[in-house]
């Protein structure tokens, strides 16, 4: 009997896995060699362990969906802040830079590749700020090439990644609530122009994406868990406030309204202007 | 060979073999969920690069809560790596309704698909199991050739992978 060495176990495995799929005819309709799944189960009572982690979807998969309803003007929707300078506290940097990501989430759903050059180019300067450059530089230099080859798919691709790999990187060292701004920063950004263009052509099913009051508890329990000086900055607690006001619509039995979407696209707006838009005049 | 080349080898091969443990153990589970996502990456589905994993207990279910958009169509792809380990992996709305179209499980991988019917929070469900013990496992099963005691026995706990992807 020939013996593999145990390194190779791995690679044989994923080859099979590859394998199987590739079986002509194999639709993946069966299941195979295991019970099929029960029609219900008793989330209330569950006989198991609930996974604490929670994965934020990209703007970009709500975007697929606002394509698929209607065709927005993308690049209306990007509006990339003039560069100022908010000082250099963290939490606002990792807001900052999960918002820009999302910006280039828009960037890329209007094809605009001078719109994603730049904001590869201010990603860059983010991560250098937040002393993560070295991290994000490769993906910075492959969204720039991936926009000027109009590679939208890859581009979506790099931009996930970044945020991926800055959040990750946090994460080793400790840093796990600047993590979750970043997806804060990238959930809001993504969130705002989406309510900006469902409020100029408003639809129940286009209403609807905003039903997300899991996403938006999860951020609440982030911001009330967070120590030290960012927790009481008045940015943290205005964003704070920003997503009670958001989860008492939402929670609202019933559709969502034109109304509730443009309050929706206000209050966002202003949790923005806290670190990423510049305030309205009238407001500072 | 003066003693601290020599101990520092020593350091560097403990190090290394802790190293591939870990690795083995953390990611190889979420290499497995992702190579099961591949035929379907041709299909327009675009892999998320963040996703879950952890060890769990043979045959005790977790669930994750995850956000889906109605208009998209998902895949979730599980893995393990534990040599003669399976998974199972299903999706339910929030009532608990099993909403998964089409699915397969073929050991260490396995996959659903959802075409959510509203936007809401739903709930994947996986479950890594492992039946063997002791003496009725193979050599590869114990993932390793007896190299030193407690390397590549059972650990009592499964490393488990989940990706999704969507179109």
């Amino acid at each position: 009997m020939i013996e593999m060495p145990p390194s190779l176990f791995p690679a044989v495995r994923r080859a099979l896995v590859v394998a199987f799929l590739a079986v002509p005819g194999w639709s993946g309709a069966q299941d195979a060699g295991t019970a099929a799944a029960p029609e219900r189960i008793d989330l209330s009572n569950f006989p198991g362990e609930f996974v604490d982690k929670v994965v934020v979807p990209i703007p970009a998969e709500i975007f697929a969906v606002l394509d698929k309803l209607d065709e927005p003007d993308w690049n209306s929707g990007i509006q990339l802040p003039e560069e100022n300078d908010r000082g250099g506290e963290r939490s606002i940097l990792a807001l900052t830079f999960g918002s820009l990501v999302a910006e280039g989430f828009i960037s890329v759903q209007a094809k605009n590749p001078e719109e994603i050059e730049k904001i590869g180019k201010r990603v860059l300067e983010l991560a250098e700020s937040l002393g993560l450059a070295s991290a994000v530089r490769p993906h910075s230099l492959s969204i720039i090439e991936a926009s000027k080859n109009r590679d939208w798919g890859k581009v979506r691709d790099e931009l996930d990644a970044t945020q991926q790999t800055v959040r990750t990187t946090m994460e080793k060292l400790r840093d796990d609530e600047l993590s979750e701004l970043v997806s804060l920063g990238g959930w809001l950004r993504g969130t705002n122009v989406v309510t900006e263009f469902i409020a100029n052509a408003y639809s129940e099913d286009k209403a609807e994406l905003l039903n997300q009051p899991g996403l938006i508890s999860h951020f609440r329990e982030t911001l009330a868990k967070m120590r030290g000086l960012a927790a009481g900055s008045p940015a943290i607690r205005a964003i704070a406030t920003g997503l009670a006001r958001l989860e008492a619509i939402i929670a609202e039995p019933g559709e969502l309204a034109e109304e509730d979407i443009k309050q929706l696209r206000d209050i966002s707006r202003g949790m923005l202007e806290e670190f990423y838009f510049e305030k309205p005049a009238e407001a500072k | 060979m003066s003693s601290r080349p020599c101990l520092l080898a020593i350091f560097l091969a403990v190090l290394f073999l802790l190293g591939g443990v870990v690795h083995a153990f953390v990611n190889e589970a979420i290499s497995l969920a992702l190579e099961a996502a591949t035929p379907y990456v041709e299909q327009g589905f675009e892999v998320r690069e963040d996703n879950w994993s952890g060890e769990v207990e043979p045959g005790k279910p977790l669930l994750i809560r995850h956000q889906l958009f109605r208009g998209n169509e998902y895949w979730f792809w599980a893995g393990t790596s534990w040599p003669g380990a399976t998974i199972k992996i299903d999706i339910f709305d929030s009532e608990g309704n099993s909403v998964g179209l089409e699915s397969f499980a073929k050991d260490s991988f396995a996959g659903v698909r959802a075409l959510p019917q509203k936007t809401a929070t739903y709930f994947i469900r996986v479950v890594a199991s492992y039946e063997k013990k002791g003496k009725g496992l193979t050599k590869a099963e114990r993932g390793a050739n007896d190299p030193v005691d407690g390397v590549g026995e059972f650990p009592g706990v499964l490393d488990w992978g989940v990706v999704y992807g969507y179109r």
